[in-house]
């Protein structure tokens, strides 16, 4: 089981999902995955498809629209799976708090491993984001996920 | 009863499944790493492929629910096994193959089209749009680029007067020189074999700019992992029937290199075929690395009007060289 851990570490796989945010997380996402950041030397690859990945990396606040389709992505992901929530508006609505449109941040809808506030996240930060999901791996954290909190949904 | 034993062996243990495995997944890291210091990154640690693998064979085997579900199932075992068939036909440590059959040149190409025909299934029977568009798009390229493929090899086989591998690799053995005569015959079939791995200048059924993960979208966990060592070993099989088809020249097998008293002509051999396979692999990931995408009807278009073309304008050549040496 140990060699599946370690597997597990050293090939993050990402799959990248915009919930309405304005693009500026998306950006940096983006610039993670460039030659200067160069993440492919952890491991991490950049995903089409929610089936082949392992950590989803939420942007932008969970909006009306979005949410079944948020929801729909999550449950298309192979167990075990992890949900990075990149930028403020992702961890708690930011901005768009209280809007009559948006949910206030992704945890409203699915469960959230790590929390990477900003507007935007330096791409540093949210490499240290994945290194915080990494470490949940080792740990076999898999029980600390926050859980669903209907509760915070702002109407 | 030794003599089976021993082929089993040679087809679990050296050619066969754990040399293609363990080979397979260098490549892939030499493709990596060579892609990634090409853009000025340091690139994927040694044992990258290998994490890959073990990860996704621990992960949640998702079976969609409108799938055909045995045709999603088995497919990839069957695409699996054509592609590791051929290397029992390509020389390897000497001039002659494992299991050498009259015309394996004809049954290795027909078992490395096969994945192709497997991808267009596995679209089929995975009921979603994604993998739909990407079965067809693999099925349409494989028109495109099959013919210049088989062209230049057969070339080569026209040359040596033999389509057995074997004969092909111990002819430009005693002929060194006509290898410089399948030169062209060697470019397109490395284009072509790039197109056949689907990479990046024809990687148009995985585009995932467009239609999310190609064929295998709906594919997670094991099937996800044996189709991705089957990529592996396809790469690994396609560089090595070109190793022997068009590079056949390099190799020892009239005399014998010992060093102290030990044989070591199948050594230096066995380090031939690595060397010039990861040469190929080495200029498939350039080829990944110069180039961007291109669209179906441009891949077809430049299939057909050069690929072709320089495959019937080799086969020229060929003919003209047996005719001048023989007429």
């Amino acid at each position: 089981m140990d060699l599946l851990k370690w597997a597990r570490m050293k090939s993050p796989w990402i799959c990248h999902f915009n919930t309405g945010g304005c693009n500026a997380c998306d950006i940096e996402v983006v610039a993670v995955l460039t030659p200067r950041f160069d993440v492919e030397r952890f491991g991490v690859l950049l995903k089409g498809s929610p089936r082949h990945a392992d950590v989803l990396v939420v942007t932008g606040p969970v909006t009306q629209q979005s949410e079944a389709r948020l929801k729909r992505v999550y449950e298309q992901m192979a167990e075990p799976k992890f949900v990075l929530a990149v930028g403020v508006c992702t961890c708690s609505g930011g901005v768009f708090h209280g809007c009559y449109n948006a949910r206030g941040g992704v945890d409203t809808v699915i469960p959230v491993d790590v929390y990477i506030g900003g507007c935007p996240p330096r791409p540093s930060e949210i490499i240290d984001g994945v290194v915080h999901v990494l470490n949940k791996i080792a740990g076999g954290g898999l029980a600390e996920k926050s859980s669903v909190n209907e509760g915070q949904a702002v109407q | 009863m030794m003599d089976s034993l021993a082929a089993v062996l040679y087809l679990i243990l050296f050619p066969g499944f754990v040399f293609l495995l363990v080979f397979g997944l260098f490549c892939e890291w030499v493709d990596r790493k060579v892609y990634a210091r090409l853009q000025n990154r340091v690139g994927p640690p040694l044992f990258q492929p290998f994490a890959d693998l073990i990860k996704l064979l621990g992960k949640e085997d998702i079976i969609p629910k409108n799938v055909d579900s045995i045709l999603f199932q088995y497919t990839p075992l069957i695409a699996f096994a054509a592609v590791m068939t051929p290397i029992i036909f390509i020389p390897i440590w000497s001039a002659t193959a494992l299991f050498p059959l009259q015309g394996d040149l004809i049954i290795a190409l027909y078992l490395l089209s096969i994945p192709a025909l497997a991808l267009f299934v596995i679209g089929w029977s995975s009921v979603s749009l994604y993998p739909l568009l990407g079965g067809f798009r693999a099925a349409t390229m494989l028109f495109g680029y099959e013919v210049p493929f088989i062209l230049a090899c057969l070339s080569c086989g026209i040359i040596a007067g033999s389509w057995r591998i074997s004969d092909i690799t111990a002819y430009l053995e005693m002929y060194p020189a006509s290898m410089l005569i399948v030169i062209p015959g060697f470019v397109i079939a490395l284009l072509a074999l790039e197109a056949k791995l689907e990479r990046t200048p024809f990687d148009i059924p995985q585009a995932e700019t467009e239609i999310v993960g190609g064929v295998l979208t709906e594919y997670s966990g094991k099937k996800l992992a044996v189709m991705r060592l089957m990529d592996d070993i396809r790469m690994v099989v396609g560089s090595s029937l070109i190793a022997a088809v068009f590079l056949g020249g390099f190799i020892v097998s009239y005399g014998s290199i010992s060093w102290a008293g030990t044989d070591l002509t199948n050594v230096i051999n066995f380090l031939l075929y690595i060397a010039k396979s990861l040469m190929i692999v080495f200029l498939l990931a350039v080829i990944r690395t110069l180039f961007a995408r291109i669209r179906i009807d441009q891949m077809l278009d430049f299939s057909w009007k050069y690929l072709a073309m320089g495959g019937i304008f080799q086969l020229f050549i060929a003919v003209m060289y047996i005719g001048i040496l023989h007429g």
